[in-house]
């Protein structure tokens, strides 16, 4: 089954995606925090990271960074309730950057989009 | 100034081998770390650049054996001794095609050239008109290749109407044929190893557009389609450098870009017509503060605009067999449109680089009468972008150009049908 990482510091979102996720067939996973994030990436192997911005304690666009270093080809979709990050530069290593919203469409399409990609694969660094 | 040595005769098994010049007054046989810095007639900006290159090497690779190369192509202003003149504590080696022989291209095969014979790990290159470039540049464009990278390209900020074939053609086209997004492909500031070099001296697909402004895109395609992993280096200041009219001097450069490629299209086919959607490529570099704004670049709207018509009416004998009918129809429509109304969206621009790209790869008609073709609707969508944009920031334009990349992911099965189906 597809795993689901979902990375944000709000438990209400957490529910809400993980139902919305769960319908569709996927495995979700939570994460509250970037605490860790690596190891736990490492250890549960998640297929897509659903990643938030503005957490209390992390800054998601760091753990972006984190991420891309050690897992090139992992997808990482953002879900920020601001738009006004789109045009960072730190963006551009996410697969996708979706703003929240009350209807879930664009994160699926995104996720199943993310999910077919096909790109050959290079050796790690 | 007085050549110290030559190259001729040296073993090249695939690239042709050039003479070339070189003075290397501090006799540096080996290094791990080069700056090259391709050049030809600038005198005037060359030394500022060394002086940046020089300082980043010594504060950010100072264990590392390094040097300083210009790589120029027999420059008449004196190039090669503004560079050499410029005082650092890195020694320095100036290379040079034979007078008469010129392109960044021939540069650049000098200085992979010279790197396998340093023995080099990393090789940084960076422009010669460069008016922005910090040492931090060196430092984001170096680093990552004592990683494991093979290749690192640049992202910079850039203003809005600076790079329109990079926005347009070459970062679309390359993000959405071989699923890696790649912001700045055709850059001119790189990073790339030793093992990079090698294989680009191989010469593997070079001819006379990759000698010169087609190497850009020639380097960026191998890298991508090599074994060896990629990278990005967010350099923080913008490229300030001499940006150009799109309407007014970009011709030589957009034709040999094209070419180029268009031709590695062909030479990479299995391997495209395999990718879906894109990836994005690891960034570096983050954390330098603030960013600055870049300085304006006037852009003739009216003169693309009037480019795209008048070619329209001069090549549409050639449009017709290059687009499909349903493509060709559009075009046309929009080309009868006023100067107020006119609009060239990127759904149709996708298309039409789609058809261009399979059109050169069948030779409807003679490749150079095509390339030339296809530029007054490179003005006719470059003009649109222009309207379209007037009024927005520069975050939300890279917004713009991410969903314009996506329209070009979109449309790929409709390049990728014609294109297998063309093989019969």
């Amino acid at each position: 089954m597809t795993k689901i990482l979902i990375v944000d510091d709000e438990a209400s979102i957490r529910m809400l995606y993980r139902e919305e996720f769960q319908d569709e067939g996927y495995e979700v996973i939570e994460a509250e925090d970037g605490h860790k994030l690596t190891e736990r990436i490492e250890q549960d192997k998640p297929d897509v990271i659903i990643l938030d911005i503005k957490m209390a304690a992390y800054d998601g666009l760091d753990l972006l960074q984190e991420i891309r270093q050690q897992f090139q080809d992992l997808p990482v979709i953002i879900s920020s309730a601001y738009g006004a990050y789109k045009g960072d530069y730190k963006t551009l290593a996410a697969d996708y950057y979706v703003v929240k919203s009350s209807d879930f469409s664009e994160l699926k399409q995104k996720v199943r989009k993310a999910l077919e990609g096909k790109v050959p694969s290079k050796k790690a660094p | 100034m007085q050549a110290e040595k030559t190259n001729k005769g040296a073993k090249d098994p695939k690239a042709e081998v050039l003479d070339w010049i070189e003075e290397n007054p501090r006799k540096v046989r080996q290094a791990d770390i080069i700056v090259g810095i391709p050049s030809f007639n600038e005198a005037d900006c060359i030394p500022f650049v060394t002086e940046q290159a020089a300082i980043g090497l010594k504060t950010y690779f100072k264990d590392y054996r390094s040097v300083l190369i210009n790589c120029d192509n027999h420059s008449e202003d004196q190039t090669g001794q503004a560079f050499l003149s410029v005082e650092t504590d890195i020694p320095k080696i100036y290379l040079s095609t034979p007078a008469g022989v010129k392109g960044k291209g021939n540069n650049f095969r000098n200085l992979f050239r010279k790197a396998v014979d340093l023995g080099a790990q990393a090789i940084v290159v960076v422009d010669a008109d460069l008016r922005s470039i910090t040492p931090r540049w060196i430092k984001s464009l170096g680093e990552p290749l004592f990683q494991g990278y093979g290749y690192v390209a640049p992202i910079y900020i850039r203003h809005k109407y600076d790079g329109t074939i990079t926005n347009h053609i070459a970062y679309p086209l390359s993000r959405a044929l071989y699923g890696r997004r790649m912001r700045q492909p055709i850059g001119g500031d790189f990073g790339f190893s030793g093992a990079m070099a090698r294989l680009y001296l191989e010469g593997q697909l070079w001819d006379d557009c990759v000698a010169l402004f087609g190497i850009d895109i020639w380097m960026t395609t191998l890298a991508i389609n090599s074994s060896y992993p990629a990278a990005q280096a967010f350099l923080g200041a913008p490229k300030i450098h001499r940006a150009k009219d799109p309407a007014s001097s970009l011709g030589p450069m957009f034709r040999q870009v094209i070419s180029t490629f268009f031709r590695l299209m062909e030479a990479f086919d299995q391997s495209w017509s395999q990718v879906r959607w894109s990836k994005p490529t690891p960034i570096f570099g983050f954390g330098l503060g603030e960013t600055e704004m870049p300085p304006p670049v006037s852009v003739d709207e009216e003169k693309l605009y009037q480019g795209f018509v008048d070619g329209f009416k001069e090549y549409v004998q050639i449009y017709e067999q290059t687009l499909t009918r349903d493509v060709y129809r559009k075009t046309k429509e929009i080309a009868g449109l006023s100067y107020d109304r006119f609009e060239l969206p990127p759904a149709l621009w996708a298309k039409i680089v789609y058809d261009f790209a399979l059109g050169f790869h069948l030779s409807v008609v003679p490749r150079d009468e095509l390339i030339r073709a296809f530029v007054p609707l490179y003005f006719g969508r470059t003009g649109s972008y222009v309207r379209t944009t007037q009024g927005m920031e520069l975050r939300v334009v890279e917004d713009y150009i991410e969903e314009q990349c996506l329209v070009f992911e979109e449309t790929k099965p409709y390049l990728v049908d014609r294109w297998v189906t063309s093989k019969g």
